[in-house]
C-alpha cells in the first residue's frame, strides 16, 4: 500500500482548490451518461474523470485490480477476461460507466443476488475530500482492519464526500460453467413463488430476476412474464440447480445477452425508481409495484426475489407520469428513485438525520461537491 | 509494541462518588473500583499490555448502558467497551479511565428465520448465535478462532473474522443494522433491515470502530444457510514454498474454498503434543487444512480438484475426513493452536498481517529468516487463502533480553509485509498494538481524515481513547490548511 498520493489525486485536488477560491460547486462526471439521475445537480462546474483512467495494477495470481476510478468498466471487462477473471458487478446503464461512478452510487445489477454490491467487492479507495484533503481507505489486500473504514463510507456517498480518484476491487475467477435459463411464470404470483423455491434450494444462483411480459417480450421474445436465472460452477452443479428449477416450470435455455439488455433497457427520460421491502413480503412488493405503474402498460418491472426489490422503469412518452408519481409518493414499501424528472425530486433526501449531516460537514464543509445530491441541502 | 507496563494513572474524577452513583443504576456488585477486583481486567487475550482501569461496570440491560454513557458523558470522563476480552490487539484496555464491561448483554432479541436475520445483544457469544439458529438451518457464518467465548459486539468493534471469512466475508458483510448509544448518551438506528437503505454507509463506517465511535445496544446480522455437504481436506508437505504453491493454484481455478488454512511445523508440533492433538503428521513442513462446502450436486468434483491440485503441487499425503467427527478433531487442532502454544512459553505474541496471496512463498521464507536472525522461534498458523499471517512467537516475558528480541523480529515481520504490499491486520485491529505501525501504511492526511470521522461519532474523543489512530496525526485535521484561500460560505 502507497501513502503517497498519486498525480489522479493531485490533479483532482487542485480542481477543489481552484473552485474553493471562487466559491464554486463541481460536479462529477464519470462518463456522463448518467448525470440527469437521482437527485438535480444545478448551479455546478462538471469535474470530469474522463481523462483519470487506467489499471494501475493487476495481479491476476492475487484476484485484485486497482484503477483509476473514470476507467470503465468494458476496459477492466477485456482486461481480465484475458485471464478468464471478473468483476462480479453489473449496474445498471451500459459497461461504458465508469468504476467510480459505480462505486459512488453503489450500483449493482443482477449479479447482486450471488456477489454482493460495491460494497462487498471494494478493498480499498483513495479520495479528495470537498476540503481538499488526499486519503486513502483500505489497501490493495483482500482482508484488511487497518483503520476506520473510510472506503465504505465513499461507497453509495454519491461523490457528495469526496471525489474517488482510485479504487481496487476484489476480483473472481470464471467458473467452468455459466449458464442462463428462463421460466415462464404466473404475472402476479410469479416473484413470490420464485422467492419461495429460492429459499428451499441448496445453492444461490448467481442472478435471477422475475420480469414482467414487457420485460420479457423484450429481452426474450416471450410471451408472458418469466423468471430469469444466470447459475455458476462446475458443469455438474450447473447441470443439478438446472434441474432443480423445473418445480417452476420448463425450463428453457436464454441466451445471456439478456442480461446485457436488461441493463440498459431504459429509455431516455424514463421514470425509474425500486421498491424493496423484507424478502418474505416479495408477493407484497410485486403487487405494490403493479398498481404503482397501474395504466402503463409498456412500463418494464423486475423483480430480484433473494433480496425483496422490485425494479420499475416507466417510459414517460405515455402520459401516465404523474399518477405514477403519485403512487410512488404513497407507496407503502421503501422506495429509493433513481431517475425522476426534475420537478418531482421533493423532501428532506437521505442524509437528512443528523449525523449523516454532521458527517458531509466533515467530508465537505463548504458543499463543493455534487451539491444537492441525497438531498444534503 | 510497548511491552514495558505503565503504573496506573486514575483520572481524578474516577472517584468513591462516581462509583457509588454508577451503582445506582446498575447495582454495588456490579461496580468494580479496588485495584484488586480490576486486574482481570488488566490485559486482553494478548499478554503483552497491562493497563489498570480506573473503574469497571457492567451494565445488565440496554437501558443501564444508555444510563452509564450519559453519566459518563455528564462527567466528560472516558471510557472503554469491552465485550468478552479475547481480543489480540490491546483494544479493550482502559488506564486510568472507566472500562464498560458489556458481557451481560447477552439476550438475542429476536430471530426472523424466513429473511435470515437475527437481533442481539452486544454480549451475545459468538456461538451461541450459531446454536441459537441452528434448528433453522442457519448459522453466523463470521467465525473467529474465539469463537466459544468472544461477542457479537466485540466482533462489530473489530470487525471480526475468521477461518470460514474467505468464502463467507467477514463480519462488515453480515451486520445489517446497528442500534447504538454515542459517547454523548444520543441514541441512533444504523441501516435498516426491511428494504433498500440510501444514504451514507454508517453502519460499514461503525463496524471495525474498535469502539471509538460508541457502544452497539442492538446488532442486526444476516444469517448464513448451512451448507448441505461439508468436506474436509487436510493436505501435509514436506516444503512450505509447496503447500504456498498450493494456495495460488486452487484459488486460481474459481472454487471458492469455504476455509484454507496453512499451519507449519512448529505449530503442528505444539498442537500435536497438547490436549488438542488433531493428528496432524509432526514430520510435515507445513499442512493445508482446506474445506469445500455447498450444494451436494458437483461438490466431489471440486473435492476431487483440490485434492488434485494439492498432490499435483507436492502434498505428502491428502486425507479427507470420513465423518463429522474427525472434521471437529482437525479444526480443533487448528481452533486451539494458539491455547497450545500455551505450554510452549508463557507468553506469546500474535500478528495479523494480511499480503498479496502470490507473496506468501517470498514471505513466508522472509519471516523464518527474520526470525533464524533475532533467535526467536516463529510459528506461522493462518488464513493462507486470504494471505492473512498469523506469525506468532512464544517466549518467556521475563527475560528481558529475548523480550526485545521477539520485539525486533515482530517489527521487521509487519515493516516486510507492509513492504509486500500488505497491511499491518487483516482481522484483529490495531488496538493499542499496531497503532504505531500505522503511519507505515497511511499518510498524515489519510489519518487525520480517520481522526475526523471518529469525532463525527465521538467530538470529546471520550470513547476508548488513544486506539486505532496515533493521537499526534489527529491534531493535524484543524491545522491542515486544506483550501489556499478561505471560501465564503453558503
Amino acid at each position: 500500500m502507497t501513502t503517497v498520493a498519486t498525480e489522479a489525486a493531485a490533479s483532482v485536488r487542485e480542481r477543489i482548490l481552484d473552485a474553493a477560491e471562487r466559491d464554486a460547486h463541481l460536479r462529477i462526471v464519470g462518463r456522463g451518461t448518467w448525470l440527469d439521475a437521482n437527485w438535480p445537480v444545478t448551479n455546478a462546474e462538471p469535474l470530469s474523470m474522463h481523462d483519470i483512467s487506467g489499471i494501475m495494477d493487476y495481479v491476476p495470481g492475487d484476484l485484485t485490480l486497482t484503477a483509476r476510478a473514470g476507467t470503465t468498466l468494458a476496459e477492466l471487462r477485456e482486461a481480465t477476461a484475458a485471464n478468464r477473471q471478473w468483476l462480479a458487478l453489473d449496474p445498471h446503464g451500459s459497461d461504458d460507466g465508469t468504476l467510480g461512478a459505480t462505486l459512488a452510487t453503489a450500483s449493482a445489477g443482477p449479479l447482486r443476488t450471488y456477489f454482493g454490491g460495491p460494497r462487498d467487492l471494494t478493498l480499498g479507495v483513495e479520495f479528495v475530500t470537498g476540503a481538499g484533503v488526499i486519503a486513502r481507505g483500505g489497501g490493495r489486500v483482500v482482508k484488511n482492519v487497518a483503520g476506520y473504514d473510510l472506503t465504505r463510507l465513499m461507497i453509495g456517498a454519491w461523490g457528495t464526500l469526496g471525489v474517488i480518484t482510485e479504487v481496487t476491487v476484489r476480483l473472481h475467477a470464471r467458473p467452468p460453467a455459466d449458464e442462463s435459463f428462463a421460466v415462464d411464470v404466473d404475472s402476479h404470483t410469479g416473484a413470490g413463488e420464485v422467492r419461495t423455491l429460492l429459499r428451499r434450494l441448496p445453492f444461490k444462483p448467481y442472478a435471477c430476476e422475475v420480469v414482467n411480459a414487457p420485460l420479457a417480450r423484450a429481452l426474450t421474445g416471450a410471451t408472458g412474464a418469466q423468471a430469469l436465472f444466470r447459475l455458476g460452477g462446475n458443469a455438474e452443479a450447473v447441470k443439478a440447480q438446472r434441474a432443480a428449477l423445473t418445480e417452476l416450470g420448463t425450463v428453457g435455455p436464454m441466451d445471456p445477452s439478456a442480461w446485457t439488455r436488461l441493463r440498459d433497457i431504459e429509455p431516455a427520460n424514463a421514470v425509474v425508481f425500486r421498491l424493496s421491502a423484507l424478502p418474505s413480503a416479495m408477493d407484497a412488493t410485486w403487487r405494490d409495484a403493479a398498481s404503482i405503474v397501474g395504466g402503463a402498460s409498456d412500463a418494464f418491472v423486475h423483480a430480484t426475489p433473494a433480496l425483496g426489490i422490485v425494479r420499475c422503469i416507466v417510459p414517460t412518452s405515455g402520459g401516465e407520469t404523474t399518477s405514477v408519481l403519485a403512487g410512488l409518493a404513497a407507496a407503502r414499501s421503501t422506495h429509493v428513485a433513481e431517475r425522476l424528472p426534475a420537478s418531482a425530486w421533493s423532501g428532506a433526501g437521505a442524509i437528512s438525520d443528523p449525523l449523516s449531516r454532521r458527517v458531509k460537514a466533515t467530508f465537505d464543509p463548504h458543499d463543493r461537491l455534487n451539491p444537492g445530491i441525497l438531498g444534503g441541502t | 509494541m510497548n511491552i514495558a507496563t505503565t503504573p496506573p494513572t486514575r483520572i481524578a474524577a474516577i472517584d468513591q462518588a462516581l462509583a457509588d452513583r454508577l451503582a445506582t443504576i446498575v447495582g454495588e456488585k456490579r461496580v468494580l473500583f479496588r485495584p484488586s477486583e480490576l486486574l482481570t481486567y488488566t490485559s486482553d487475550a494478548l499478554p503483552s499490555y497491562f493497563k489498570q482501569p480506573g473503574l469497571a461496570v457492567f451494565p445488565g440491560t440496554r437501558d443501564e448502558v444508555i444510563a452509564v454513557v450519559r453519566e459518563l458523558a455528564a462527567r466528560q470522563i472516558p471510557f472503554v467497551p469491552r465485550g468478552a476480552g479475547t481480543g489480540l490487539s490491546g483494544g479493550a484496555l482502559a488506564e486510568g479511565v472507566v472500562l464498560v464491561g458489556l458481557n451481560r448483554l447477552t439476550r438475542i432479541l429476536s430471530i426472523d428465520a424466513e429473511n435470515g436475520f437475527a437481533v442481539v445483544e452486544p454480549g451475545v457469544v459468538n456461538v451461541a448465535l450459531t446454536r441459537a439458529v441452528a434448528a433453522h438451518g442457519l448459522h453466523y457464518a463470521p467465525d473467529p478462532s474465539s469463537q466459544a467465548a468472544c461477542t457479537i459486539g466485540g466482533n462489530v468493534a473489530e470487525n471480526a473474522g475468521g477461518p470460514h471469512c474467505l468464502k463467507y466475508g467477514v463480519t462488515t458483510n453480515h451486520i445489517v443494522a446497528l442500534r447504538v448509544v454515542l459517547p454523548s448518551g444520543d441514541v441512533v438506528d444504523l441501516g435498516s433491515v426491511g428494504g433498500e437503505h440510501e444514504g451514507y454507509d454508517l453502519v460499514g463506517a461503525f463496524v471495525g470502530s474498535e469502539g471509538c465511535f460508541g457502544i452497539a445496544l442492538e446488532i442486526t446480522v444476516r444469517l448464513s444457510q448451512n451448507p448441505e455437504q461439508i468436506r474436509t481436506l487436510l493436505a501435509d508437505y514436506l516444503s512450505l514454498d509447496e503447500a504456498a504453491q498450493t494456495v495460488s493454484a486452487i484459488v486460481a481455478t474459481g472454487i471458492v474454498p469455504a476455509a484454507l488454512e496453512m499451519i507449519d511445523q512448529a505449530t503442528i508440533r505444539a498442537v500435536e503434543s497438547s490436549i488438542y492433538a488433531a493428528g496432524y503428521p509432526t514430520d510435515a513442513a507445513a499442512a493445508l487444512l482446506i474445506e469445500v462446502d455447498g450444494a451436494t450436486a458437483g461438490l466431489e468434483h471440486d473435492v476431487a480438484t483440490v485434492e488434485a491440485l494439492c498432490t499435483a503441487n507436492g502434498a505428502r499425503t491428502v486425507r479427507i475426513a470420513r465423518d463429522e467427527a474427525e472434521r471437529t478433531r482437525l479444526w480443533q487442532g487448528r481452533k486451539k493452536a494458539f491455547g497450545a502454544m500455551g505450554r510452549v512459553a508463557p507468553h506469546l505474541v500474535v500478528q495479523d498481517a494480511v499480503v498479496p496471496r502470490t507473496k506468501l512463498p517470498a514471505i513466508l521464507a522472509e519471516v523464518s529468516r527474520i526470525g533464524e536472525r533475532h533467535g526467536v522461534r516463529v510459528c506461522n498458523v493462518f488464513h493462507a487463502g486470504d494471505g492473512n499471517l498469523h506469525p506468532n512467537i512464544p517466549y518467556n516475558g521475563s527475560d528481558a533480553d529475548e523480550t526485545a528480541r521477539v520485539h525486533d523480529a515482530m517489527k521487521e515481520i509487519m515493516q516486510a509485509c507492509v513492504a509486500a504490499g500488505g497491511t499491518i491486520t487483516g482481522e484483529h485491529g490495531v488496538g493499542l498494538d499496531k497503532v504505531s505501525y500505522m503511519d507505515l501504511i497511511f499518510s498524515a492526511d489519510s489519518l487525520a481524515t480517520m481522526c475526523a470521522l471518529r469525532e463525527v461519532f465521538d467530538p470529546d474523543r471520550r470513547s476508548n481513547p488513544g486506539k486505532v489512530v496515533p493521537v499526534h496525526s489527529c491534531r493535524e485535521w484543524h491545522g491542515t490548511p486544506a483550501v489556499r484561500a478561505a471560501s465564503g460560505s453558503r
